[in-house]
């Protein structure tokens, strides 16, 4: 019945039908998964629930608190912290994406030594031993041969307790050139205040309780000074007292994501927004609004910024000039400011002093809802570090001044025009080090990269120069354990002092940065005074610190009013609109470049959730763009999307169009950020770097580059980019999706509103 | 073609053997673990309290597995004689955690917090089964959605039809 | 046969009374007032960091397909130099109507008792239907399991799925967040407070634009926001009766979004 083969071919099925079986329910269990126990389980710590570890936001300056969401050892969320008087709870798209910093694939995973030639980005793993043994025999190379003083420093513009360290540091190795650089670092700012009303701290603007706000070029609510502490002050002036609305007009070329808001946008031209100031303020005087003693002397000096002078070169009506003076003065506190944009003009200082001027007469400095001076900081003895020149730098780098150039968390070769050369310069220095945590473009030229911790694996604190009107400090702690082979910066400064002798070591006996911390704020609680924290022991000082996140005394201290003479306004007022290189026949369109609201000056371009993030004026993702008006467009017969070749005297950029309504027609703009050589695969070759067009040119009082200071001419382009943008049309085309009401109806709503 | 049969037959028979074999030896219902622990020891003869052990079963979503320092704080001094706390204790010598494989697995997308449940006064048996009896253990129920809901439904647990009180 | 019938219209028409779940506990609102929006997209980020969203890259934001649960829409009124701008953040208005409930053939997305829009992901078998019966475009679909570079995925929210391809997604109102509130709450013996929740974009908000809270609860921010005159619902005209609510800009000279003119 069965023969063999049939046998045979039985058993074979057999065997193939059980194996099928076995594997059926195989694939139908879930997959065999491990549960690892801890070894010693962590205190504090349950797993599944999140622990919240208070910090520092590093993005930008403003010095926001925040709080991170562990959970298991790991990041999960960076939030505002509640408690911190800045920011309140809130956080900007920026500091949120911190996360991605700590957790960036590209980051400098361990120490490296360069063996390619210099910026060919061939580098080799080294030793933590190994890498600061280098730099350590390079500084006892310098000390022998009696040139202590060719050791030069520069980092971001750091303000806390690591600055101390690095003052010291850099003090007991016999160096005096530790400098800070920043793209948008205020320094005008501090200048023009210094000179004007007196105070080099900068002051506390009371946008929420002011009626009228008049930006002059500001981007408060999206890079300038304290952007988060200043949006939530804006929906406060907006909302946040019943039945009270404050007005809000921005004076600027281009509608800056701030000056969407806006009542009223101003669009005068490029690098007269000073003078319009100078003649509100004379409209001021001349109608009597100013009454001080020198109201006299005040008009003389103001006569040559009558409307009917100066008008046409602002290009706006001398009626409209009117009734914006009118509003200053009538009812209530208003207020101007003068930001970035105003800053970064060839004449930036006097801009922003004609803009002190125009607060001045009109009685809005030392007022609530006005500018509200800060007083020293008495508590917190911070070490102030002179910005660096960058030009001045390029030259010591020639002159060979420059032995060793250590590098930490700044990135100028990113930021500085190509006209000034900077890279050569810098190809001068025999050894350059880089503390930086990603191979941007400064550190791909480095010899020697040690790479830091992030702020989420860091010590630190900071103590922030715009705070709330009263003394802030934050306080920065490790909320996880370091991700790659890194180094904090303090504990690399320490095990250099180390190994720089015993004679050096004496002067810094502290084992890691976390004990100099400590120390440094051990005297903070001995001088005890108004202390936001009181405690009987530094222990319980210290801790309940670290859970706060900082230290604050929560009483605004409001300073009386200041004088400012004439004499004093009238060196620093600019005296005619601001210079642009380029003739202006062969160059016909001013270039704006500003920063962008996710990259700041371009550091943020490495973060994927930023790069993502729909720009909130054009939409656009994932690269960069020219903006220009449809007028000028039609006009060139250009349309969106167009690749276009932006010519500067200095050089040319390509990247794609946007047509813009909020822009003059005879403006382009491009947004800094993007145009990035190297800094990781997701800043990697987004378009062009529009400040590689820039003249090289830079205020020679403070360091400031004049961002804002050439013209362009514009063709299209004969590369291929693609403009990628989230939006579909601009328009709502009736679809009723944002309803308003006007500001009429708005008062009849009264406290119903 | 009248063979056909007594193929299919064999088929069949030898499918579900391969099936029940899988089930019955291989299935990670009661997988070998790297030290054969015994609950019936702990939790039975001895009158351990589960929570003893499993320290956050009421503060967490996870009940937790002992550390291995939970281990040792009795094995340092009982049966320190057996191979099976020699094998412990090199564990914990060499620093290493013990690489238990997880019986009770859920899929990602489920959000169960084990702190609800004993907050709600469920015995750990009713889901764990007579674990106090175990020698190897085994997973009892099948952790599959509608066994969950037989008895969110009897007990009339509020919301407790709701997705999102367990999907996530 | 007719008693199945009965019974079934009897249910639906409980489902599909607006408000239905005022006899529950919550019903979770969101207040967004124009008048302080300001457009930073600070809220697209804080959503991204919060849910899981993965980014997708150039090519495929060229496609549509990024993942905003959340988007900030910015409109613009006039020529220059008479340029008006206005933002508004977008995301589920999780609808006491909705129509992609309607639509959904699988009854992965469903209305709960809380006012919650819910979204199943291990029921959803990706027909699109949804997405495309919403009139407010929130949904996102899968159309790739998406990967996150080693170490980014060390940030993924372990509270919220990570989903694969071929599931549609949506705002959520940050369900974690109200499920861990829910818990705290239990420990406590109480309901849940008025600001125990808040959904990531609302935390991160900087203005303090949005609000977000309980409209079952009269003294909630919610409800007293709710009083204003100046509420208005995104395309009411749709009667999806949406759980956000929008205050509406104070703006002269807006053609109030009725304009049918068209421009470049």
């Amino acid at each position: 019945m069965l023969n063999r083969r049939d046998f045979l071919k039985l058993i074979g099925l057999g065997g193939v039908s059980t194996g099928a079986g076995f594997v059926l329910k195989e694939a139908m269990e879930p997959p065999v998964a491990k549960l690892i126990p801890y070894l010693v389980p962590p205190e504090d710590t349950v797993p599944g629930v999140a622990n919240w570890y208070a910090g520092l936001c590093t993005q930008c300056s403003a010095g926001c608190g925040v709080i991170t969401k562990t959970m298991e050892g790991r990041a999960k969320k960076i939030e505002g912290n509640p408690l911190h008087p800045i920011n309140r709870g809130k956080l900007c798209a920026r500091g949120q994406a911190g996360l991605q910093v700590l957790y960036n694939p590209d980051r400098v995973k361990g120490p490296l030594k360069r063996v390619g030639k210099r910026g060919e980005g061939e580098f080799r793993e080294v030793s933590w031993e190994e890498g600061l043994s280098i730099l350590s025999g390079n500084l006892k190379d310098l000390t022998n041969r009696n040139e202590a003083g060719k050791l030069y420093l520069l980092t971001s513009a750091l303000r806390g307790h690591l600055t101390s360290l690095l003052v010291s540091f850099m003090d007991s190795f016999g160096s005096s050139n530790y400098f800070q650089y920043e793209l948008f670092n205020n320094s005008n700012l501090i200048y023009a205040n210094s000179v004007t009303i007196g105070s080099g701290a900068i002051p506390d603007y009371d946008i929420a309780n002011t009626r009228l706000l008049l930006s002059f070029g500001a981007d408060f609510m999206g890079t300038w000074l304290s952007p988060v502490r200043y949006a939530r002050s804006y929906g406060d002036m907006r909302q946040g007292r019943p039945g009270v609305r404050g007005r809000f007009v921005q004076i600027e070329p281009r509608l800056s994501m701030t000056g969407a808001s806006a009542d009223e946008w101003v669009p005068v031209r490029p690098g007269t927004e000073g003078i319009l100031a100078l003649s509100i303020a004379y409209l001021i005087v001349e109608e009597r609004h100013y009454r001080g003693a020198d109201a006299k002397r005040w008009m003389d000096m103001l006569k040559r910024y009558n409307p009917d002078e100066v008008a046409g070169e602002i290009d706006i009506s001398v009626r409209k000039i009117g009734e914006l003076a009118e509003e200053f003065v009538e009812g209530g506190p208003s207020l101007a400011i003068g930001g970035d944009n105003l800053a970064s003009y060839d004449n930036g200082i006097g801009n922003l002093v004609a803009v002190n001027v125009l607060n001045y007469l009109a009685g809005s400095i030392g007022h609530k809802g006005g500018v509200l001076l800060n007083g020293k900081d008495k508590t917190f003895k911070r070490k102030s570090v002179p910005y660096a020149q960058l030009t001045k730098l390029g030259d010591s780098a020639l002159e060979g001044d420059i032995e060793t150039l250590i590098l930490y968390n700044t990135n100028p070769l990113f930021t500085a025009p190509s006209g000034m050369k900077l890279g050569a310069s810098l190809e001068n220095i025999p050894l350059i080090v880089s503390l930086s945590s990603f191979m941007d473009e400064t550190t791909g030229m480095a010899d020697l990269i040690l790479p830091a911790h992030t702020s989420l694996e860091d010590w630190g604190d900071d103590f922030a120069d715009h705070g709330a009107g009263y003394s802030v400090a934050t306080v920065m702690q490790p909320a996880v354990s370091p991700v790659f082979d890194t180094k904090g910066v303090g504990d690399v400064f320490l095990a250099l002092a180390a190994s720089l002798g015993p004679g050096f070591k004496k002067d810094f006996p502290w084992r890691s940065f976390g004990d100099f911390l400590k120390d440094a704020w051990k005297k903070i609680y001995r001088r005890n005074r108004g202390s936001g924290i009181k405690e009987r022991s530094f222990e319980d000082f210290w801790s309940r610190l670290l859970a706060a996140g900082g230290w604050w005394t929560p009483s605004p201290k409001i300073s009386g009013a200041v004088n400012l003479s004439v004499g004093k306004a009238s060196s620093h007022i600019p005296s005619a609109a601001a210079g642009f290189d380029g003739d202006s026949d062969k160059f016909p369109f001013f270039l704006t470049v500003y920063s962008h609201s996710a990259f700041l000056d371009g550091r943020g371009a490495n973060l994927p959730w930023l790069q993502e993030m729909p720009d909130p004026m054009t939409s656009v993702v994932w690269g960069t763009w020219v903006e220009m008006n449809p007028k000028t467009a039609r006009h060139l017969s250009l349309k969106e999307g167009d690749m276009i070749r932006v010519e500067s005297p200095y050089g040319e950029i390509h990247a794609p169009l946007y047509l813009y309504p909020g822009i003059r027609p005879d403006t382009v703009a491009v947004p800094i950020g993007q145009g990035h050589t190297s800094y990781g695969r997701y800043a990697k070759e987004r378009g062009d770097n529009p400040l590689a067009i820039l003249p090289p040119r830079v205020d020679t009082r403070t360091g400031a580059l004049a961002l804002n200071s050439t013209r362009v001419r514009v063709f299209k382009s004969t590369r291929s980019g693609k403009l990628v943008k989230m939006e579909g049309s601009a328009r709502e085309l009736g679809r009723g999706i944002v309803q308003t009401v006007s500001n009429k109806e708005f008062k009849k709503m009264g406290k119903e509103a | 073609m009248k063979k056909v049969p007594i193929y299919i037959i064999v088929a069949v028979i030898t499918f579900a053997i391969g099936y029940n074999v899988n089930a019955r030896y291989f299935s990670n219902r009661r997988p070998v673990q790297p030290i054969a622990f015994s609950h019936k020891i702990h939790a039975g003869d001895n009158d351990i309290p589960c929570l003893y052990c499993h320290i956050y079963a009421n503060k967490s979503r996870v009940a937790g597995v002992p550390s291995v320092q939970r281990c040792m704080g009795c094995h340092k001094v009982i049966k320190t004689d057996s191979p099976k706390i020699q094998k412990l204790t090199h564990y914990w010598e060499s620093g290493e955690p013990i690489p238990w494989i997880k019986v009770h697995n859920l899929p990602d997308h489920v959000y169960f917090t084990h702190k609800r449940h004993v907050k709600a006064g469920v015995e750990c048996q009713s889901c764990h089964g007579d674990v106090e009896e175990m020698d190897v253990i085994a997973r009892v129920a099948s952790l599959k959605m509608g066994w969950c809901l037989r008895c969110h439904m009897n007990e009339e647990v509020k919301n407790g039809k709701d997705c999102w009180t367990c999907h996530k | 046969m007719p008693g199945i019938i009965d019974r079934l219209s009897k249910r639906l028409k409980a489902y599909r009374t607006p408000g239905y779940y005022k006899k529950y506990d919550y019903h979770w609102t969101m207040v967004v007032d124009l008048d302080k929006c300001n457009g930073c997209a600070a809220c697209v980020v804080a959503c991204h960091a919060e849910n899981n969203l993965p980014t997708v890259g150039k090519d495929e934001c060229g496609k549509s397909r990024a993942f905003n649960w959340i988007r900030i829409e910015r409109y613009v009124e006039g020529e220059y130099p008479d340029v008006k701008v206005k933002f508004i953040p977008i995301m589920c208005q999780h609808c006491d109507k909705a129509r992609c409930e309607l639509g959904c053939p699988v009854y992965a997305t469903y209305h709960n008792q809380d006012g919650l829009n819910v979204q199943v992901y291990n029921r959803c078998v990706g027909t699109y239907t949804c997405a495309t019966y919403c009139p407010y475009d929130v949904r996102r679909f899968n159309w790739f399991t998406y990967k996150w570079d080693e170490p980014l995925d060390q940030q993924l929210n372990p509270d919220v799925s990570v989903r694969e391809m071929g599931v549609m997604e949506k705002c959520t109102f940050c369900i974690q967040r109200i499920r861990v509130a829910k818990d705290k709450a239990k420990d406590e013996e109480r309901e849940i407070k008025d600001g125990d929740v808040q959904p990531a974009c609302v935390q991160s908000c900087p203005t303090g634009a949005m609000v977000f809270g309980d409209l079952n609860d009269p003294n909630s921010s919610v409800s007293k926001l709710a009083k204003s005159r100046r509420t208005y619902r995104l395309l009411e005209k749709y009667n999806t009766e949406p759980s956000v609510i929008y205050l509406k800009r104070v703006m002269d000279g807006s053609s109030k979004g009725h304009e049918e003119r068209h421009h470049v």
